[in-house]
């Protein structure tokens, strides 16, 4: 009994520090967007919310442009992904579901065009807006979100896929439905978590994107996103860390809120992809 | 919390291939054709968005395309002269050894705890577990440039938290330590960073997966007197060995190409201690403004990488092919 | 960061609210006849609101034919995003940019040469510091547009408490001054590191320079004997105090640190002394400013020159209109409002004495006697961008040995002035 009692405190002792360990940066950048600015850079640290001030987010707020901004980042963020999201749903439906010659090739070439290095692509990339007259147009920014996100979320969709029984659709089919029926009204409803929560990662990346954003918005300043606003942030108010880490709080919130309503339900895709191979 | 929903959907996934929907024979054209037209898409926006501006990106390896040819154009020809430049120069190669030791221990150390996160989550009572899972989603969900900034502010010498808690705990040696001016305490800074941003990724994965190894495996092998480090061996591993092999591709992708934390805390230095390839590269190409240059180290770094996962796309392969 | 870290500080205070510059732009492609709209990008911190608008207003007085449509830009990520309008079919018309960054610019082929308009714009007056960076291989490409330099910002409080009455004039007494106030938990001197535009002045005041144009290539000069001698001063009056010996002076931002209130001295633009003001209004009367000691009382130690020049774009499609705009904001009028509404140096040595100063403009207006500028090769930029100065700073100061460190330095600087040639 006491050997069993010892392993159940030390395995919480060892939970707790995980804890501790994967929680504490998150936890000083809010415990900094609350804190006083004198209190910000003192000798002895303060841990706890001692004086609690919310100028940092009011400054934040009021800063030119907060929501327009945040509105430019909605929208490149959310087309981004939703266009990826309809392409690789087709796509992971060919792959899960149908036998083709040029299937593994396929399969090759997503896992491939996961390993673009984006930044070296920065000059084509603007040559070729350029040549195109794509330059400082928020679309630009979406087509090349939705092609930093499309090959995570095909290999992401192909697994909760194919964690759908078939046998499903074809007893669908067997009652009448064509193909497509089936996979409208019994795969997708089964299929729908699993395509927000992919969506998630995407938008992430979109959410986070700067280098891009900021060579390809160049003399639109309407058009600008809120990563670029936040480095011009931190030079609006010569590096005030309060505003700083208030705008990155507020920054972070909605990819926050989003994680805690999905998060298990990434894992479980990109579990179930893997488990089949 | 939607971990505990988590846990359910994975258990009720069946671990049966699936099989492919209609007969071969007898298929009217447009049902055969019918993959074909599905893919299109994705096809081409690869074509347009990734395969154009690679092949861009290459022709430029191949030119002199400095700033100047950016703004007036009329790049010329200069043939293998940009990689020659890069081959010959013994500081790439010192570049694509350190990027090969820096990814293999961060994914190394990835692997390793992400791992025993894993089994501590799943050896931890509902409570403890959720709260160490919802640790690992913030984690997971601050913005790279937001970690990044904190930790390099964590490890300030002046005012820094982590000199003042060594400090208290009595290493007065310490007291304005300057972490960022030694080559081997940066890269060990961002060794932890990058590794406290890609732990809970895997850790939440591998447990998801864990939680679809059926209970009774494990109760028979401890009947059988089988320790948990036997269980891991013989049971978790071989059932999760796709898992891992995923995970494991992922990071070695992640990693290797991580820029924004290197970048931001250490731009390379000191000296080139944490100098990686796409560091390397953007520093080329965007610092001296030598376009040319960077593409071919960025092509470079693709065949690199490719080389590195053959054999996992190699196995990826032949799995895919019996189905 | 590179030298902007200096007009940032400077003005943040008198920029704090946002200057709203958006709105959608009509390019300047109306080719009918009509006012010709021009995109200008100025730079965070160079304008506050109050002079942009009377500015402005005055400009739209004088030039009816002309609209104005100003952008302020941030300085992060600006290197990309110049050379991306540069390289655009429908860039802005008017840019400015950091004189440590014309050159390459001017080099890049994108920029319009100016040379003809040199006696239109008095340009035989003009600071070194900004017409220098500015001329490329003999034409003249960047405007002058305004300038600052460091000095010393001081606590009089704590000079008085320390018995100290009037500011040291040479390095000696600077080094006894501050050892003086360097106790009793107080700072002497809040030196960070990696300010490599302050080890600038101290070489060029040994007579030495950071790099030399030997010909046609370029060489770094940190390791020559002058150099060193700066570099042993640095770490010399750097010991005073608890400056972070691996970083600069924007992490931690050294106006928050002096905040705190137990810092006696910093070096910074005079335009510093607001951002402590406002984070610790308890310090606000406290402030004084010197110049930065030479190595004689006659002489105060050579400084960087800091400041931006105007260019115009190839790619813009209003050349004149753009010249327009250049004439007045680097003319008379504006520059010497400038200089007094944002405690600048004014772009020609000639108005410096028009611009009545205060304590802080008259320490700076004396350094700027002896401003210098870094090494004008469209390469500098690339060196700051990773910055060699700054790693080799912080192995001196933590104990490498200076010849090996500077030579080491060397090699990296001299790499890139001659890349790409």
């Amino acid at each position: 009994m006491r050997t069993r009692l010892h392993r159940r405190v030390l395995l919480n002792l060892l939970g707790l520090g995980v804890f501790a360990f994967s929680v504490f940066p998150v936890y000083w950048m809010v415990l900094t967007a609350f804190k006083p600015t004198k209190d910000i850079q003192a000798e002895t640290p303060s841990f706890l919310p001692v004086h609690v001030t919310f100028s940092h987010f009011s400054t934040a707020v009021h800063a030119d442009g907060f929501w327009l901004f945040w509105r430019n980042s909605a929208f490149v963020a959310v087309t981004g992904v939703l266009l990826a999201l309809v392409v690789a749903c087709l796509a992971a439906f060919a792959v899960a579901r149908m036998k083709w010659k040029g299937r593994q090739a396929f399969i090759l070439m997503v896992f491939v065009a996961q390993m673009t290095p984006w930044e070296a692509l920065l000059i084509p990339m603007y040559v070729i807006a350029r040549d195109t007259d794509m330059l400082d147009k928020l679309p630009t920014l979406t087509l090349i979100y939705f092609m930093m996100t499309l090959p995570f979320t095909i290999v992401t969709l192909r697994g909760f896929l194919n964690a759908i029984p078939a046998e499903l659709e074809e007893a669908g089919q067997v009652d009448g439905c064509n193909q497509f029926q089936a996979f409208r009204r019994i795969v997708f409803p089964l299929l729908a978590p699993g395509l927000l929560s992919t969506s998630l990662f995407g938008f992430i990346t979109a959410w986070n994107e700067f280098a891009f954003a900021n060579l390809l918005i160049i003399k639109e300043q309407d058009q600008r996103t809120l990563p670029v606003w936040l480095s011009s942030f931190s030079n609006t108010f010569g590096t005030d860390w309060g505003a700083t880490m208030a705008a990155a709080t507020l920054f972070m919130l909605p990819v926050l809120l989003i994680f805690l309503v999905l998060q298990g339900r990434v894992t479980t895709g990109v579990a179930a992809g893997a488990v089949k191979g | 919390m939607a971990v505990v929903q988590a846990e359910r959907t994975t258990a009720d996934a069946p671990t049966a291939p699936t099989k492919p929907v209609g007969d071969r024979r007898g298929r009217p054209l447009w049902v055969r054709l019918l993959p074909y037209l599905l893919v299109a898409p994705t096809l081409l926006g690869t074509a347009y968005l990734l395969v154009y501006p690679m092949v861009r990106n290459l022709l430029i390896s191949f030119q002199k395309f400095g700033i100047g040819q950016l703004i007036r154009g009329g790049a010329e020809f200069v043939g293998i002269d940009n990689y020659r430049e890069i081959f010959t120069d013994d500081k790439f190669w010192s570049v694509v050894g350190r990027t090969f030791v820096f990814t293999a221990i961060n994914v190394g150390l990835i692997m390793v705890l992400s791992t025993l996160v894993a089994l501590l989550i799943n050896a931890l009572d509902r409570w403890m577990r959720l709260t160490v899972m919802g640790g690992l989603v913030l984690a997971w969900a601050i913005p790279v440039l937001a970690a990044t900034t904190v930790f390099q502010w964590l490890f300030q010498s002046q005012l820094g938290v982590v000199n003042w808690a060594l400090v208290q705990l009595g290493f007065e040696q310490f007291d304005g330590h300057a972490w960022f001016a030694d080559g081997r305490s940066t890269f060990a800074i961002i060794v932890v960073l990058i590794v406290w941003q890609s732990v809970p990724f895997a850790a939440l994965t591998l447990y998801a997966a864990m939680t679809t190894v059926p209970r009774e495996l494990y109760e028979s092998a401890q009947i059988d007197g089988a320790g948990p480090v036997k269980i891991f061996r013989l049971i978790t591993f071989p059932i999760l060995r796709p898992m891992f092999g995923l995970i494991l591709c992922l990071e070695v992708i992640w990693v290797f190409k991580s820029f924004v934390q290197i970048w931001v805390i250490s731009q390379g230095g000191p000296g080139d201690a944490t100098l990686t390839l796409p560091v390397y590269a953007y520093q080329i190409a965007q610092s001296l403004n030598r376009y040319d240059l960077g593409a071919a180290i960025s092509v470079v770094t693709v065949v690199l990488l490719t080389l590195v996962l053959l054999a996992y796309f190699r196995q990826m392969f032949k799995e895919e092919g019996e189905l | 960061m590179s030298r902007h870290a200096l007009a940032t500080a400077a003005v943040a205070a008198l920029s704090l609210t946002a200057i709203a510059a958006c709105g959608s732009s009509d390019g300047g492609s109306d080719a009918a006849p009509g006012p010709t709209t021009i995109d200008v990008w100025l730079m965070k911190g160079s304008v506050s609101d109050d002079f942009l608008k009377r500015f402005t207003d005055d400009f739209a007085a004088k030039h009816t034919d002309v609209k104005l449509n100003v952008q302020i830009q941030e300085w992060n990520g600006i290197g990309p995003k110049i050379i991306g309008a540069l390289a655009s079919k429908d860039a802005p018309d008017v840019i400015e940019v950091g004189n440590t960054q014309v050159p390459q610019y001017s080099a890049s082929g994108g920029v319009v040469d100016l040379t003809d308009k040199l006696a239109d714009l008095k340009g035989d007056d003009w600071i070194e510091g900004l017409a220098g960076p500015g001329n490329y291989e003999g034409k003249q490409y960047g405007i002058p547009y305004y300038a600052a330099n460091r000095v010393v910002v001081y606590r009089k409080d704590l000079f008085q408490a320390a018995g100290i009455t009037t500011p040291p004039k040479t390095r000696e007494e600077w080094l006894a001054a501050t050892a003086k106030l360097n106790t009793g938990g107080n700072q002497g001197i809040y030196l960070p590191g990696q300010n490599f535009y302050v080890l600038a002045g101290f070489i060029w005041d040994e007579g030495g320079d950071l790099a030399v144009k030997d010909g046609d290539s370029w060489k770094g000069a940190l390791s020559t004997p002058e150099a060193l001698k700066g570099i042993e001063f640095y770490k010399q009056i750097q010991a005073l105090g608890k400056g972070p010996k691996d970083s600069d002076e924007a992490k931690p931002t050294q106006t928050d640190v002096f905040a705190q209130g137990k810092v006696a001295q910093m070096i910074a633009v005079p335009g510093a002394a607001e951002l402590i003001a406002q984070a610790n209004p308890a310090l606000k009367d406290k402030l004084g400013f010197f110049p930065i000691p030479g190595k004689a009382a006659d002489k105060p130690g050579a400084v960087f020159t800091g400041g931006s020049d105007l260019i115009i774009p190839e790619a813009s499609d209003a050349h004149d209109a753009a010249y327009t705009f250049i004439k007045e904001l680097a003319g008379e009028q504006w520059q010497v409002d400038l200089a007094k509404s944002m405690k600048y140096v004014p772009n020609r040595t000639s108005l410096a004495s028009q611009v009545g100063a205060d304590e802080g403009t008259q320490a700076m207006a004396a350094g700027a006697a002896n401003g210098q500028a870094t090494p004008n090769s469209p390469n500098w930029a690339a060196v700051e961008a990773k910055n060699p100065i700054k790693e080799y700073l912080t192995k001196v100061l933590t104990g490498g040995d200076p010849a090996a460190a500077a030579k080491a330095a060397d090699a990296i600087i001299t790499d890139a002035l001659n890349s790409g040639k």
